[in-house]
């Protein structure tokens, strides 16, 4: 249909609202990070920022922390993955049989999604508590000896690991579960008429026809573990020996609570072309799987 | 015959066992943080290694800790004060969104293509790396301490713009043009024709906005330093950090914080998986 001139501008008047705030709120700090980045802006003396050119960039590829902090995610990211995703996976193939209970499992699994990252931070922090704590508790009953769990540099990030997949895992089963009730009953069988066990019919008929949706999930718990900051932040503030130490959390702490805004802000634009590659990346692989949804 | 029924009859058994002990894998925590706030804080310790720590004290302790941090903190306020929020960046979310995913599916105005195209580039930006910076926006314009700077960046997402746009996109031009010849005007029938034509898109983004804004603890924390503006989740950090500290006082925050959200997703769980893109999209 075509309309008035005038009238197709009325358009501009509905986009404005959310324009502004985006431009307010993400395109402006976008645009403020590159140019604080070449600074040595100091929140505590605003009234001498410099030109530093290149030096913040340098200067981060010196900073042991922000090193550590790369190598933390990486470790974060790459068994966050299978061990989220794949007890995601598992979790929607038991619940989505028929069974005794099975809306019971179903709550359970899903029940720590309910729980806000902040209070799942402080409850894990009292059960992982190596002197007093209900896990440590729990493992003398069967003569295993206490845990250091977040007070050791070894165990501190997988400790989160697990947390945070306890915590996660129950959103992802519920995709996965609406993937598993989209294939069509027939398919399975047909498979059964040829004498197909179970196992060949999870592998040749569930698991291709789980790939769009594996394939989202697995790209969106990617990108999302990037931003790992909330658990450390309460739970080890980084620690022990920055061995939970995350790039938001570095930046946080070293714009807001050391006010080096100009240091921070070159961390900031590292770390978000990284994540940005890393998106393009998995727009391109989900597209390539076939799935719009994205 | 028998044989196999029996056979069937253990196989059910043993999964169902297996299963019930990955369920209490999930649970323990959660149960753990119920029952402690229900009883006082040394039988917590004493509890720890025996099946007690999973029971609730003498029925008589029960509300003790909660009456308690009570009365120790301000608790009735934080909760008004994280309703007050997250129900401002739903309301706001929706309107906002909805506005905007309208003239992008409806309006060929000068530059859409453009700026469509922008808004979706605006996708991939990390808005986590730019805290600091947006702490500077909201500075700069003077929103600080003010309830605006927790709410304000929140009720715009490239994302469900998106999600508005498709909405608004997948309803036919002759309604609207059915509505024009009613004589009805431009935004009386997007307001009440279109906008109820996209009530799970609504629902979707209501629900994800409402869980994000209930959630965020970071955000706030910066932009707060009055106590009595807090939101829950920066108020269970402080009186965690507030000495005294006694577990099951900080158990029954706890709890108290999680009830909420227990009631949006008994009632809106449908509308979370649809909403499962926004996940990865780093969106505040």
């Amino acid at each position: 249909m075509k309309s008035s001139g005038l009238k197709r501008q009325l358009g501009w008047l509905y986009v404005l609202p959310a324009l502004l705030i985006l431009l307010t709120f993400l395109i402006i700090p976008f645009l403020m990070s590159f140019d604080y980045s070449f600074t040595d802006y100091n929140i505590l003396t605003p009234w001498s920022k410099h030109w530093v050119g290149f030096a913040n960039y340098i200067n981060t590829f010196k900073d042991p922390v922000f090193l550590e902090s790369l190598k933390n995610i990486a470790q974060f990211v790459i068994f966050i993955m299978p061990i989220q995703v794949g007890l995601a996976l598992a979790l929607a193939l038991i619940v989505n049989k028929k069974r005794p209970w099975n809306t019971f499992f179903k709550i359970s699994f899903f029940a720590p999604q309910v729980v806000s990252l902040t209070v799942v931070s402080i409850l894990w922090l009292y059960i992982l508590n190596p002197d007093q704590g209900l896990l440590n508790g729990i493992l003398s009953v069967f003569h295993i000896k206490a845990q250091p769990f977040l007070t050791s540099p070894k165990q501190a990030m997988f400790t989160i690991i697990g947390v945070s997949a306890w915590q996660g895992a129950g959103y992802q089963m519920l995709i996965f579960l609406a993937g598993l009730q989209n294939i069509p009953h027939s398919l399975y069988e047909a498979a059964e008429l040829d004498g197909a066990n179970a196992w060949q019919r999870f592998l040749h008929i569930t698991l291709p026809s789980l790939k769009p949706t594996t394939i989202m999930i697995l790209t969106t718990t990617f990108i999302s573990a990037f931003n790992l900051m909330i658990q450390p932040m309460i739970m080890t503030q980084g620690g022990p020996q920055n061995s939970t130490m995350t790039p938001i959390y570095y930046i946080y702490r070293t714009g807001f609570t050391d006010r080096q805004l100009g240091y921070a802000s070159a961390m900031s634009v590292i770390y978000g072309i990284i994540i940005i590659i890393f998106t393009i990346i998995q727009r391109k692989i989900t597209n390539a799987g076939g799935d719009e949804n994205a | 015959m028998h044989k196999i029924i029996s056979r069937r009859k253990f196989h059910i058994v043993w999964t169902t066992i297996l299963i019930t002990i990955l369920a209490l894998f999930f649970l323990f925590p959660l149960v753990w943080m119920i029952v402690s706030s229900m009883k006082p804080e040394s039988q917590i310790y004493s509890n720890i290694s025996s099946i007690k720590a999973f029971l609730p004290g003498s029925f008589s302790d029960w509300g003790k800790a909660y009456a308690g941090i009570f009365s120790r903190f301000n608790v009735v306020r934080y909760i008004i004060n994280s309703v007050f929020y997250a129900t401002s960046v739903t309301i706001g979310s929706i309107v906002v969104n909805a506005l905007a995913g309208y003239g992008f599916a409806k309006f060929d105005f000068t530059g859409r293509k453009l700026i469509f195209g922008l808004l979706i580039a605006l996708l991939v930006i990390p808005g986590t790396t730019l805290l600091i910076q947006q702490f500077q926006i909201a500075k700069t314009i003077g929103i600080l301490n003010t309830p605006l700077a927790v709410i304000l960046p929140g009720i715009s997402s490239p994302f469900y713009i998106y999600m508005f746009r498709n909405a608004f996109a997948d309803i036919p031009q002759s309604i609207t043009e059915a509505a024009e010849l009613d004589g009805a005007s431009n935004f009386k029938i997007f307001w009440r024709v279109l906008l109820p034509m996209t009530l799970p898109t609504i629902a979707t983004v209501g629900t994800l906005s409402f869980i994000g804004s209930w959630n965020d603890y970071v955000w706030p924390l910066m932009v707060l330093t009055n106590s009595d503006q807090f939101p829950l989740q920066v108020a269970i950090t402080n009186i965690n950090s507030t000495n005294p500290v006694y577990m099951n006082q900080v158990m029954a925050i706890l709890t108290v914080s999680t009830i909420p959200l227990i009631f949006v997703y008994i009632f809106f769980q449908k509308y979370l998986v649809q909403g499962m893109g926004s996940a990865g999209n780093g969106d505040k």
